[in-house]
């Protein structure tokens, strides 16, 4: 007994020994104490919380080499190993963590969509559920500041740029022929369905360095990672049918989509002014295909194929009896993507994209067939550093190949080029605190037809000036390769450029969004020909110029009205470019000084609906009158359009939506065409060109099948 | 005889006393999580996490505690804050046990509170993935009573929105309720609760279902 009481004695005794005691205090970088820290010694029992001034005190047994942990939300976790003495009255300075919502973003010029964004000006929902976006996803980014309304084209006008100026990229790789092609005068549609993205990026400016070839805006769009079930859809729409299946199975996904479009009974019931012999046909299908392999990496195939076929006769001014119109469009496009996660916080993304596009198209009596083929292959590397330092930097390689051949009952012609461009970036981005960041990068781009290099530098800034509210400046330079409608008659040129200055300030208070931005766009060696066609004959040269300037607005509120989300848009223009042929500078036909979107959304609880209405506004555009001389001088009356939808759940698995666009029937006009020549009276004749049908309906039914009996469409239309 | 009693009685009494660090620090936890003082809860869960790195109950809790906070915070810089810091607990915890049903079940809830706060932004997204994740601990564990609870909860709540009978989904609570009395509970601090909920669920059903009685 009296040795083990000797034992315990002298357990006790080493143990007292050994104790040391830990103390220290938190402070945040500007020194304030952190109160409710967790302070422990790593694979210990040993710690404890900070108190109201940030200090902490606590015993451990344990000796030697340690490692103290300070843990707090909203704070970058320290940690440090150190002899156990060394712990004693340690001042710790916990860095913020810059990756919270309330951390400053390098925005200018861009707005996101999707759950991850920190701020997102439209929801995912949104680009389905907007009224006159016609399941589009293209419709719902026209309601946001920066764009201008051109009824009749349904492409992307950005901040005084043509649509060509847009570049469409799918998990970083390129699109190379995103609309369907329509006839002139009708809106062409985006082909991609808006279902397959889960996170919308719209630059309307000051972009990053790893997009190029694009001279006012990119649209990213990330396709979704893993379907969350394997599901059958039906859809059936007053304009054709869409059919489609999901499959899953333990790393991999398909996805597979058909629709058939027939435009035919509806021109039945609703004729428009178009003389239609063959009423638009298109029939598509779409694939992705993924595979995620075991350390993250991920593979998605994605594969898409269309065909459209129209044949109409539209009115003309100069032909009694119209021009006739045929197209015949099929389009095959191959997006392959791969992302993995490396050692040492090294990142990869890689992939493939390939379009091959073919159109016959009967133009009076002139047949013409285009080929394109376009490739494009890219390779980033991408390096975290910190939450504070990261470094992205790539190279990519497209690839053109475009022939044309033109037939009519005097000539046969053939045109085309072949183009490569390598290009490689660059690009850091820096958080000096949760207040201050920064993004720098350099692009160069080296096109083989042009022969020539242009190095684009990029920069924006960010600094965080309050709870709410932040300001941001971006400056870039822009190069894009001149349109294959004029590179297939002639090769000398250099690439088309402009330089964008942005300055924008956000405020941003729970559910509430006010931002405002203004800019200016300095455009420069734009392509200039000398005939009112551009032409094999015609001499070309890069001495146009020209620069837009304005400012956009935005508001959004999902808080002052219960179950309604609304949102203005306001942008004004003053934009002139001397291009093409034009004879001197001039307001180009597609931008509008003044262009507004109001769109509201109400959920109607004791209905299962959603009713959401939106007004779009566009101040008149720019015409030429020949009969008062002078070039694009003129102005037409103002565009309105009044458009409602509303969706019906009638149950989980089945939806009842309708449509209808411009429900006052306003009579818009979209341009003027006069007569070659004058009239007896010594005038040129006019038409007025007007939208084809005043309204569009829209009626479709809905229904998901799938194990759980919660999913819906809701997000396809 | 004696002898042996007088040993299995000592081992016994050592066992009581000579508590291992983890039962002490465990059992202190939820102490503290009962008397309400989350943070320090979740903070003795960290410090227990950081010791038993194979051991995926401590960051489980964690993450739990995280999640049920959350579901009061009005602004939405702090609920990301809470749920990304939550997510992290649980992605640690799952990395230890994967597939693991119970964990399933709080990834589920987390997208839940992501969803009670703004159901317009994360509704669409999330609801979708809570499916799949429902689906998949149903398949991995059809006779786990907190997965078939958690999942009639979830179900109850889209067919009252579409005012669709909530009977299959009260059976399931029923069954659940079975379940929970037959579970063997034999892990020390496994997540084994659910069965006042389920009776609580159980008892509203009833009342629902035929209001007369």
């Amino acid at each position: 007994m009296k040795t083990l009481s000797l034992l315990l004695f002298t357990l006790i005794h080493v143990n007292l020994f050994a104790q040391n005691t830990v103390t220290g205090k938190v402070i945040d970088h500007q020194g304030v104490p952190i109160m409710g820290a967790n302070v422990y010694l790593k694979g210990t029992y040993d710690g404890t919380a900070t108190i109201e001034n940030g200090l902490f005190s606590f015993e451990t047994e344990k000796q030697g080499g340690q490692t103290l942990i300070v843990s707090s939300i909203s704070f970058e976790t320290y940690s440090k190993t150190a002899e156990i003495s060394f712990f004693n009255n340690v001042i710790i300075k916990l860095k913020d963590d810059v990756n919270t919502l309330d951390a400053v973003t390098v925005n200018a010029g861009t707005f996101k969509a999707g759950d991850n964004a920190k701020v997102t000006a439209l929801k995912p929902l949104d680009i389905v559920t907007t009224a006159g976006a016609l399941g589009d996803f293209v419709g719902a980014l026209q309601t946001l500041p920066g764009t201008s309304n051109v009824a009749e084209d349904g492409r992307l006008f950005v901040r005084g740029g043509d649509a060509e100026e847009t570049q469409i990229f799918v998990d970083g790789m390129r699109v190379f022929t995103p609309y369907s092609p329509s006839a002139n005068n009708i809106p062409s549609r985006g082909r991609l369905s808006p279902f397959l993205f889960k996170g919308i990026t719209f630059s309307t400016g000051g972009y990053s360095a790893e997009y190029g070839q694009a001279l006012s805006s990119v649209l990213l769009l990330n396709s979704v990672d893993e379907p969350q079930e394997e599901k059958t859809e039906i859809a059936i729409m007053s304009v054709g049918v869409g059919l489609g299946n999901t499959q899953k199975w333990n790393k991999s996904s398909l996805s597979l989509n058909t629709s058939y479009i027939n435009l035919a009974p509806y021109q039945k019931l609703y004729s428009d002014n178009n003389k239609w012999h063959k009423p638009v046909e298109s029939l598509g299908g779409e694939a992705v295909y993924r595979y995620r392999f075991n350390n993250d990496g991920l593979l998605k195939v994605y594969g898409a194929y269309s065909a459209v076929n129209f044949d109409l006769t539209q009115e003309d001014i100069n032909e009694i009896d119209g021009v006739r119109f045929g197209l015949k469009n099929r389009n095959l496009y191959v997006n392959t993507s791969y992302k993995d996660f490396l050692e040492k916080d090294w990142s990869i993304a890689t992939g493939v994209s390939f379009a091959n596009d073919r159109s016959d198209l009967k133009f009076s009596s002139a047949n013409i067939t285009d080929i394109e083929n376009s490739a494009h292959f890219k390779f980033t590397l991408n390096k975290y550093f910190s939450s504070r330092y990261k470094l992205n930097f790539g190279a990519e390689y497209f690839i053109t190949n475009f022939t044309e051949n033109y037939n009519d009952d005097t000539i046969e012609n053939e045109y085309g080029f072949d183009n490569t461009i390598f290009s490689s970036f660059i690009e850091t981005d820096i958080f000096f605190s949760k207040n201050l960041a920064t993004k720098i990068g350099i692009r160069g781009e080296y096109s083989e037809l042009l022969q020539e290099f242009n190095l684009s530098p990029r920069i924006s800034l960010a600094y965080k000036s309050g709870a709410n509210s932040q300001f941001s400046l971006a400056y870039g330079e822009f190069f894009q390769n001149p349109k294959n409608e004029y590179l297939k008659f002639n090769y000398d040129f250099t690439a088309e450029n402009t330089t964008h200055l942005i300055a924008n300030y956000q405020y941003v208070k729970n559910k509430q969004i006010f931002r405002a931005e203004a800019y200016y766009k300095d455009y420069n060696d734009l392509v200039k020909y000398d005939t009112p066609l551009a032409l094999p004959i015609s001499s070309y040269s890069n001495s146009g110029n020209g620069y837009a300037k304005g400012l956009d607005v935005f508001w959004r509120d999902n808080k002052s009205i219960k179950n309604t989300e609304y949102w203005l848009s306001y942008s004004f223009l003053d934009t002139e470019r001397d291009y093409k042929n034009y004879p001197t500078n001039a307001t180009p036909n597609f931008a509008s000084k003044h262009n507004a979107s109001i769109v509201l959304k109400r959920w109607i609880e004791a209905w299962k609906s959603q009713a959401g209405l939106s007004y779009n506004f566009a101040s008149g555009r720019t015409f030429t009158d020949p009969n008062k001389g002078g070039f694009l001088t003129e102005q037409a009356k103002n565009f309105h359009s009044l458009n409602f939808n509303y969706a019906y759940l009638i149950s989980q698995q089945k939806i009842l939506y309708f449509s209808i666009s411009n429900v006052l029937g306003t009579q818009n006009i979209n341009g003027y065409q006069y007569a070659n020549q004058t009239n007896t009276e010594g005038i040129f004749d006019r038409r007025t060109i007007s939208p084809a049908a005043d309204r569009f309906f829209f009626v479709g039914f809905f229904w998901t099948i799938s194990d759980n009996k919660n999913d819906n469409q809701l997000d396809n239309l | 005889m004696k002898t042996i009693i007088l040993i299995a009685t000592f081992i016994f009494t050592l066992n009581l006393t000579a508590q291992t660090p983890y039962e002490k620090g465990m059992g202190n936890a939820f102490e503290i999580w009962e008397q309400g003082k989350n943070i320090e809860a979740i903070q003795m869960f960290e410090r227990i996490a950081s010791v038993e790195t194979d051991n995926w109950l401590p960051s489980y809790y964690a993450g739990l505690i995280e999640i049920i906070g959350s579901f009061t915070v009005k602004d939405e810089a702090l609920l990301t804050t809470k749920l990304t810091r939550a997510k992290a607990f649980l992605d640690t915890a799952s990395s230890i046990s994967e597939d693991n049903p119970e964990i399933l079940v709080s990834y589920a809830l987390l997208n839940t509170a992501y969803i009670a706060f703004d159901g317009q932004k994360y509704g669409m997204t999330l609801s979708g993935e809570n499916n799949g994740i429902y689906n998949k601990a149903e398949t991995i564990a059809p006779n786990n009573p907190r997965v078939l609870l958690s999942k009639a909860e979830w179900d109850m709540g889209s067919a009252k929105f579409f005012g669709q009978s909530i009977t299959p989904f009260c059976e399931d609570v029923d069954r659940a309720i079975v379940l929970f009395k037959e579970e063997k509970q034999t892990i020390p601090f496994y997540p084994y609760n659910g069965l006042d909920r389920a009776v609580e669920i159980s008892a509203n059903c009833k009342k629902e279902i035929s209001p007369k009685e």
